[in-house]
């Protein structure tokens, strides 16, 4: 017996050296392997697998001792992925999605002046860098941003016999009405509430009237604040007279608004940067649109939604040093380029690529428009969990009762952590 | 070794069943181990927790995460109407299963055929025949609308799913019509069991067919309904697909079942402790309708 347990102990410590040198070794040999999630950007079937390929190989030719393996995940699973992988002790290097205050609230995150060199870090516009901090650390790094602008189908107009594009929310109500009578089966306005992208299309409604989901001076969530309440009514009556679509509660952003401007059924709808190949590949490729600024109510001005999305660091595996190369990769003006052109049109977040896309017509309306872009409050840890809530809840706040479906959602909001 | 021989001579049965047994009944110990104990238990474990929406565990909170749960304004209306959902869907599966069954134990030229239809329902993946009814039904594109519009039944077309007690009732109706071919079955198990001399007495004495039905075949299908009843409370009480494909327990949560409300909670509100805590309810509830579904079995083992 005694012999036994000796042996074994003996087989065992060999056994764990011997592993320990095989893994020293191995580490020597294959370096740092750094572990990326990416979301896909493009909506038009295409996926971004590619670019990431192409960069991690390059990368890795140009840093033998770094290799890097990018997971691209669709909008759709990436939050649940991430969360999965951090869960079970997977927890990925670099992750480009759409929020990071919460992994910055708990702690998770390197600062943004570790993740790039300074000279990147000077590249990237102060706006967007200002969008990205937590307790007035910057944690993520923008990757790119989109805004919103009022799209119109200009042939529908014309038959309607609108001549004025509607600049207050007396106007629309006007406009849309006249267009509710000339046009049986058109909706004035796509009004795309469901738990898609709710939550911006309100925000850009409560901005025109002054309102917001989250004010900085109190600290507080302000879902039912007078302006929202009062901005949902104004929806609510467009709805009840049937100036949009019925149901705007179950009426998703892509399968239902979009759809229904393609098919030349709505002749206003609130679009992103890239709403226009959007229609191209989507049965819209006939839509004669244009694009304008959103209406405000009178005595405030109007806004757009400004959405940018971030590249955050984790420390869990302390690959600062591979992190921070890899980032610079990215950031160089020749691969950069290349991110924005696979995911499909979006609004640099850059200096020097944002002097190029000024230039460009598809996107100059979308850069005229932000100076006045409101932004989520995405730097308060329970933004993402507050999202998800107005996702849910706030379509029906113009179906039914606009004060107690705010209200209802501004105790869940406070009770969010 | 004495010890164990003299075991083995006072009990023999029970202690050689016991060794020999295990490598056959190993693998099903260690699948139900890891696949539904261990997952109950980490379930049951993280309603306790203090989680994150980034993974991260920050220790254990007590009976906070079923505050705020109790505190949630949707868990009321979502429970009376998981009540409403579960009662209902049985309720119409059983009444239409009955006269199927019926019918498909009666001969006729073609029976084969039909009891073959009836099983694709059953067969088809739930997602598949969800998404077509979600088709089906679609405001603007949907055939039901074309249908009815050609008939002239509407002027316009109609939302089915926009309105919350609307798209309510067609949720029922497809969890039916995914429910029936099971019960039928049962159903029809239950039929062949009841012997044909009673049923030829019955008839020399003189029974109507009403009366035969009544006071002969239902009672000898008591069992054979019971059974399916439990399974399909236990089934329709879980079931997921077709409230997630057609309304995702839209709009707003007026669709939600208890199911669909905790894959919410932690999938769109973040809340990963308070979503583990519905999930250990409704584990609760499942574990009674268990309790019942082993009562009726006994009663029948009895019987």
């Amino acid at each position: 017996m005694k012999k036994f347990t000796r042996v074994s102990a003996i087989a065992a410590s060999l056994a764990l050296g011997t592993s320990m040198a095989i893994g020293v070794t191995a580490s020597h040999a294959a370096g740092t392997t750094l572990t990326m999630i990416a979301a896909d950007y493009p909506g038009d079937g295409s996926t971004q697998q590619a670019q990431w390929t192409d960069f991690a190989t390059r990368f890795h030719a140009a840093n033998p001792d770094i290799t890097v393996n990018v997971t691209v995940k669709s909008w759709n699973d990436i939050d649940q992925y991430v969360a999965t992988q951090i869960a079970a002790g997977k927890t990925p290097d670099v992750v480009n999605k759409g929020d990071y205050s919460a992994p910055a609230a708990a702690g998770l995150l390197y600062p943004a002046s570790q993740m790039v060199s300074a000279s990147t870090l000077a590249d990237i516009l102060p706006t967007f860098l200002n969008n990205s901090k937590y307790n007035g650390t910057v944690y993520a790094l923008p990757d790119l941003a989109s805004a919103r602008a009022l799209f119109y189908n200009k042939d529908l107009l014309t038959k309607a016999g609108v001549t004025k594009l509607p600049t207050t929310w007396s106007q629309l109500y006007t406009v849309l009405g006249q267009i509710h009578r000339k046009l049986p089966g058109v909706y004035g306005y796509a009004l795309p509430l469901g738990p898609e992208e709710a939550q911006a299309e309100f925000n850009i409604w409560a901005g025109g009237n002054g309102g917001q989901y989250y004010d900085y001076a109190t600290s507080k969530w302000v879902l039912n604040s007078a302006a929202n309440v009062a901005t949902a009514t104004y929806l609510k009556s467009l709805v009840s007279k049937g100036y949009t679509e019925p149901n705007p509660d179950k009426c998703d952003r892509t399968a239902c608004a979009q759809a229904l401007f393609a098919a030349g059924k709505a002749v206003f709808i609130n679009g992103s940067v890239f709403l226009g190949s959007w229609l191209k590949s989507n049965g819209g490729a006939k839509i004669n649109f244009g694009t304008g600024s959103f209406v405000s109510n009178t005595g405030h001005k109007a806004v757009t939604l400004g959405v940018q999305d971030y590249f955050t660091a984790y420390k869990a595996n302390g690959n600062q040093a591979a992190i921070q190369k890899w980032m610079d990769f990215i950031f160089q003006p020749a691969n950069y380029a290349k991110f924005l052109v696979a995911a499909g049109g979006f609004i640099p977040a850059t200096k020097s690529a944002g002097a190029k896309a000024a230039s460009d017509p598809a996107l100059a309306p979308f850069i005229k428009l932000l100076p006045n872009a409101v932004f989520y409050p995405g730097d308060i840890a329970s933004w993402n969990a507050v999202k998800g809530q107005i996702q849910q809840g706030i379509g029906q706040a113009v179906t039914g009762n606009p004060n107690s479906v705010l209200n209802s959602l501004q105790t869940q909001a406070a009770a969010a952590k | 070794m004495s010890v164990a021989t003299s075991a083995v001579a006072t009990k023999p049965l029970r202690k050689r069943f016991n060794a020999g047994a295990l490598p056959w009944i190993g693998p099903a110990i260690a699948v139900i181990v890891l696949m539904v104990l261990y997952p109950a238990y980490t379930m049951i474990k993280t309603s306790f927790m203090n989680i994150d929406e980034t993974g991260t565990s920050h220790g254990f909170t007590g009976l906070s995460n079923y505050r705020t749960l109790f505190h949630n304004p949707n868990l009321v209306p979502v429970l009376e109407r998981t009540l409403i959902w579960t009662v209902s869907v049985v309720f119409f599966t059983v009444i239409i299963s009955l006269p199927v069954a019926q019918v498909l134990h009666a001969k006729f030229p073609g029976r084969r055929l039909v009891r073959y239809a009836l099983i694709v329902p059953w067969a088809a993946s739930v997602v598949m025949t969800s998404t077509s009814w979600l088709w089906i039904l679609n405001g603007y594109y949907g055939v039901l609308n074309r249908i009815m519009l050609s008939l002239g039944l509407i002027k316009d077309q109609v939302q089915f799913l926009g309105s919350p007690t609307q798209s309510f009732a067609w949720l029922i109706l497809v969890a039916v019509f995914v429910s029936v071919p099971f019960t039928t079955y049962v159903i029809l198990a239950g039929l062949t069991t009841v012997g044909e001399d009673i049923m030829e007495a019955s008839t020399v004495d003189g029974a109507s067919g009403w009366q035969r039905y009544k006071h002969i075949t239902f009672p000898l299908l008591r069992p054979a309904l019971l059974i399916s009843m439990v399974i399909n409370l236990i089934n329709v009480f879980n079931s997921f697909p077709i409230i997630w494909v057609m309304t995702t327990g839209g709009p707003g949560y007026s669709t939600d079942t208890t199911t669909t409300l905790a894959y919410k909670i932690t999938f769109r509100s973040a809340d990963i402790g308070q979503s583990a805590s519905m999930a250990t309810i409704n584990f609760a509830i499942i574990l009674v309708f268990i309790a019942l579904f082993l009562k009726v079995s006994r009663w029948k083992e009895n019987d």
